[in-house]
């Protein structure tokens, strides 16, 4: 169909706006359907996955090479050091045997419950998703593990993250450190329950700390089986004051550069029984029988 | 019966036409999106550049304001709609908000460009950077807004200054590539 110039001029004058409308839809949209964007951007991390994973191979390498390397120059100070940290940890070993020993012999007599060993996969980071707005990195899984929203990733050394979302072939991960990550914690030493709240700087806060309890610089922080999914004892790191009165935790994990995680499954671990909360009630509908009243009184 | 042709104006030059012709013409016009389409999917890999997630919208912006403001024609609104839900898709940021600044660095730059196009380097170069402070604190504004509470804006400072930065580069680079592979066909 032809059309004028002139029609044609203002159409395309007017295909700018609209497209500023569409851009302003598409915010809506995600905020009011999260579900749609999550599903687009997790099946495009998906078909990215492999490419990523190659690209973060080489890295892996150089950075594996570089340290060697380094190693290899510090060799003679760093057996010094550990053959002194050797002769501490074989004093430590001694310790922990007799300990576990001790541990295994009153666990016997008291009947203990062995806690269920929780299942694990183990995935390669390969991408990090991090943003002006989130800590994130995605996990790429094999298409079979059966990983689940609310599983707890963790490294070698400590708590890293919580799997927020699942692709076929990825997981996002969700760090401690992002703004909107709030955990239970407990401090080790002064055994006080604490909120470790991220706002997207390397150390997370303690927030919500018994006032007359502060934490102590240094003391070591772990999780609280406050909520499901969470086991307690699961190690964080240790505390540290940037200034006083304000508390964070330095992460155990190193979470500039997480390379391997392991997802750990606690979702049925522990599950408290329904308790309705109240004491029941005697049977017959009667009220609770209040102790005799003593008649000897005064005027008795 | 013979029909009229007229003669050549100038016997001997003629525009080549064919398959070949029009690949070749194809790809050099689609070079600034192909550009900023490989620049988002690379920026997105774990490259462990410092400053990588900054770096991204900044050369993005610098790339549809100086193609909006010079050759519209290789940068049209379509191309910057679609580039930007691309962008969207790769971040992991609130939906649509890149797409939103990135229309609007191209709206700026091609309501501007008849005044743009003449001034000085220097000139651009600060204009640009206003546009990039206002399209920031747009953003920042909006991540507020969406996330429920303030933001840490010192990232969006960086997002900003680095953008700011790296014009120089990305403008020595759009000449290049507007001299010698966009219209590189023509000349030949």
């Amino acid at each position: 169909m032809p059309v004028s110039i002139q029609f044609r001029q203002a159409l395309g004058k007017l295909v700018l706006p609209a497209l500023i409308l569409v851009a302003c839809g598409v915010i809506l949209l995600g905020k009011a359907d999260r579900g749609l964007i999550e599903k687009l951007r997790m099946n495009t991390a998906d078909l990215l996955a492999p490419a990523y994973g190659l690209v973060a191979w080489p890295q892996e390498k150089l950075r594996w090479v570089s340290g060697n390397l380094q190693d290899i120059r510090n060799l003679e100070a760093e057996n010094i050091r550990l053959r002194a940290e050797n002769v501490s940890l074989r004093h430590w070993y001694d310790v922990a045997a007799a300990l576990a020993d001790e541990n295994a012999t009153l666990k016997a007599n008291l009947h203990w419950i062995p806690d269920n060993a929780p299942t694990f996969v183990s995935g390669r980071v390969v991408r990090d998703t991090s943003g002006l707005y989130a800590r994130a990195v995605l996990l790429a899984l094999n298409p079979d593990t059966a990983v689940r929203k609310g599983g707890i990733a963790l490294d070698g050394a400590g708590l890293v993250g919580r799997v927020t979302e699942v692709g076929r072939r990825s997981a996002r991960v969700l760090l401690i450190t992002d703004s909107s990550s709030r955990l239970p914690v407990t401090l080790e030493s002064s055994h006080a329950a604490a909120i470790m709240a991220g706002d997207n700087s390397a150390l997370p806060r303690i927030i919500f700390y018994p006032q007359d309890n502060v934490p102590i610089e240094g003391e070591r922080v772990v999780t609280n089986g406050e909520i499901e999914s969470l086991p307690a004892g699961l190690p964080v790191g240790h505390v540290h004051y940037l200034r006083p009165g304000q508390p964070v935790v330095v992460p155990a994990a190193d979470l500039d550069h997480v390379d391997m995680l392991r997802v750990f499954d606690y979702e049925d671990s522990v599950v408290p029984p329904d308790a309705p909360g109240r004491v029941p009630l005697p049977a017959g509908g009667g009220a609770m029988p209040l102790p005799a009243h003593p008649d000897q009184g005064l005027h008795g | 019966m013979k029909t009229f042709t007229p003669p050549p104006i100038r016997p001997g030059i003629h525009p080549r036409s064919g398959l070949g012709y029009r690949i070749d013409h194809g790809v050099r016009s689609s070079v600034p999106f192909l550009f900023v389409f490989f620049v988002t999917l690379v920026l997105s890999a774990p490259l462990n550049l410092p400053g990588q997630v900054e770096l991204m919208p900044a050369i993005i912006m610098a790339t549809i304001f100086l193609w909006s403001v010079f050759v519209p024609a290789l940068m049209p609104s379509l191309a910057v709609f679609v580039l930007g839900i691309w962008a969207d898709i790769l971040s992991f940021g609130p939906a649509g908000v890149m797409l939103l600044m990135m229309l609007i660095v191209h709206g700026v730059a091609l309501s501007g460009r008849y005044t743009l196009a003449r001034v000085n380097f220097f000139i651009l170069w600060l204009v640009f950077g206003v546009v990039m402070v206002g399209v920031t604190a747009l953003q920042w504004v909006l991540c507020c807004a969406l996330a429920l509470h303030i933001v840490e804006f010192l990232p969006f400072v960086f997002e900003t200054v680095l953008a700011f930065g790296s014009f120089p580069v990305l403008y020595t680079g759009f000449v290049w590539t507007y001299r010698f592979v966009v219209n590189n066909a023509d000349r030949a």
